[in-house]
């Protein structure tokens, strides 16, 4: 009876340490507004035919930067409203996991703006991107790994199908669209109806 | 404590949200282990609203220590004698 007892206390306890280095923000908002911008983006530049190298990676730049900077405004704002610090150890952790993927990606987007080969550079992107929220994803809400993992195979998919002219057709800012629109918008919604309050024990 | 065991720092509503607990619950059991010198409050203010964390003590760490090698020791007892 005791020895049950304790093993379940040790449990618990390992559970609640799990748990207290979660990040618990909702992420419907954070996704749904990435998607909005990422559509929003793509049309626009898909219309005004964003193509040739440079300016291809300087507007997705800053469109990476607006997206970036709304998803922080959203946190901080959930962070005040529940009387909490924007950077608890849990978003300080998850900063670290993206920042490695994030500068590889401004690399990637380096070496094209100096080398072209902007087809290539969505899919790379969006693997890159995938590694980073998998990365993230140990210290979110399991569904995040399993997005990020999702972006790295598409990515791949893609590199390879790119790289053995197998995908002839894959205008990069409807894959931009696509990627970091639509997929996020319907993660968004997704969450949306699934994401709730959590309750561990 | 096995929250604050594992993160530096925690907020009042982490606290309650992570334990599903009342407002009047947590405030209870937080005064009972700072009365104990297991865990330090902080309060500040930012933005005009105040912020309540919590944070584990050496006491309190060397405590719940103490107390997960007892649990430890239980099981591990039982273990032998099966």
């Amino acid at each position: 009876m005791q020895e049950n007892w304790a093993a379940e206390h040790l449990q618990v306890i390992r559970t609640l340490m799990e748990r207290s280095a979660v990040y618990r923000r909702a992420l419907a908002p954070l996704m749904t507004f990435a998607g909005v911008v990422g559509t929003a983006a793509a049309a626009i530049a898909w219309q005004q035919r964003i193509d040739s190298p440079r300016p291809f990676v300087l507007y997705w730049s800053i469109v990476s930067l607006v997206a970036l900077a709304g998803a922080f405004v959203l946190v901080r704002r959930q962070a005040i409203r529940a009387g909490e610090v924007v950077w608890s150890p849990p978003m300080r952790r998850i900063g670290q996991a993206l920042l490695p993927g994030l500068f590889v990606g401004a690399v990637a987007g380096g070496v094209v703006w100096f080398l072209g080969g902007v087809l290539m550079l969505p899919a790379i992107w969006a693997s890159i991107y995938g590694c980073a929220l998998h990365a993230a994803g140990f210290f979110m809400p399991r569904g995040i790994r399993l997005f990020g993992g999702c972006f790295v195979v598409a990515g791949a998919v893609l590199i390879l199908g790119i790289a053995a002219e197998r995908i002839d057709w894959a205008p990069p800012n409807l894959v931009m669209g696509f990627f970091f629109g639509l997929i996020h918008l319907a993660y968004g919604i997704y969450l949306y109806f699934t994401e709730q309050r959590r309750n561990p024990l | 404590m096995s929250l604050l065991a594992a993160t530096p720092q925690l907020s009042f509503t982490e606290m309650r949200d992570t334990l599903a607990m009342t407002d009047g619950n947590i405030t209870a059991h937080v005064r009972t282990l700072h009365e104990a010198g297991y865990v330090s409050v902080t309060k500040e203010f930012k933005q005009g609203r105040q912020l309540t964390s919590y944070s584990i003590t050496r006491e309190g760490r060397k405590a719940f220590s103490a107390y997960i090698d007892l649990l430890e020791k239980i099981v591990e007892q039982t273990r032998k004698k099966e």
